[in-house]
């Protein structure tokens, strides 16, 4: 009587988990759905790419591309401007390098 | 692990891979690539060593002292040229504001402290990608004593 009552309890146990497990599966279903519908919409909404009109060409572009090697010397526009007109930001990106490094070291040499 | 194969063609191909990284480098300022980039080929070469021979040989290579001076080196030559433009009356990393000698445009040594950054930039990744390796690999084997 005591062995069938335990192994009833356990299989409600077992079907309240597996019952819980789908629940929480479907409701992932749905959460990344519904994320995944934003996204698509946002991306169809954007402006189409290499269109003249687009809100990116303005005049920042403009002034790199055309006074980019005069006022920095460098032929690679792409250097020039992370280098030169945005080197604060490149330095920034550098002290991540550096934290992330202290971090790995300060945590592994710790053993 | 000793492979025959993977040691004489990691031996024939390293220094290839080194120059290739070096070049990317010094033409930041010229064609597609930069420190970043450079430096992460340069890194992948010492990390080729070290994973077709072994762990010493790769240490051989470029020790732990040198890499860190390395990384921190590069880091303060990056903050140091932008102290120098202040020093020479501009703004924080002002390049030809403060006369950072600019050549002619298209030649190796042209664009100021661009060039000067992207060398310390370039040092600054190669070594922090071999000491990434290193600590990881000599955290593996520390951790599979201990535990």
């Amino acid at each position: 009587m005591e062995d069938i009552l335990f192994i009833l309890i356990a299989a409600i146990f077992a079907l309240r988990y597996l019952l819980r497990l789908q629940a929480r599966g479907v409701f992932t279903a749905l959460l990344v759905g519904l994320i995944g519908f934003f996204f698509s919409f946002t991306v169809a909404e954007m402006p189409p790419f290499g269109n003249p009109a687009n809100p990116v060409f303005n005049e920042i572009p403009t002034r790199f591309m055309e006074m980019g090697t005069l006022e920095t010397g460098a032929v690679n526009i792409v250097s020039s401007v992370i280098i030169d007109y945005r080197a604060f930001d490149t330095l920034g990106e550098a002290t991540v390098l550096f934290v992330a490094i202290a971090a790995v070291v300060a945590t592994l040499k710790s053993h | 692990m000793e492979d025959q194969i993977v040691r004489i063609t990691s031996r024939l191909v390293v220094p290839f891979i080194q120059v290739y990284g070096i070049y990317i480098i010094l033409h930041g300022h010229l064609s597609p690539g930069g420190g970043f980039s450079g430096g992460a080929i340069f890194g992948a070469s010492l990390v080729l060593i070290a994973l077709s021979f072994n762990l010493e040989a790769g240490v051989k290579q470029i020790s732990h002292d040198t890499s860190s001076i390395l990384e921190s080196g590069g880091a303060l030559g990056f903050v140091i040229t932008g102290l120098v433009a202040i020093a020479l009356g501009g703004n924080y990393l002002a390049n030809k504001a403060v006369g950072f000698p600019m050549g002619q445009a298209g030649e190796l040594f042209s664009a100021g402290s661009i060039m000067l950054i992207t060398v310390f930039l370039g040092f600054k990744v190669a070594s922090t990608i071999v000491t990434l390796f290193y600590n990881i690999i000599e955290g593996e084997d520390k951790g599979g004593d201990a535990h």
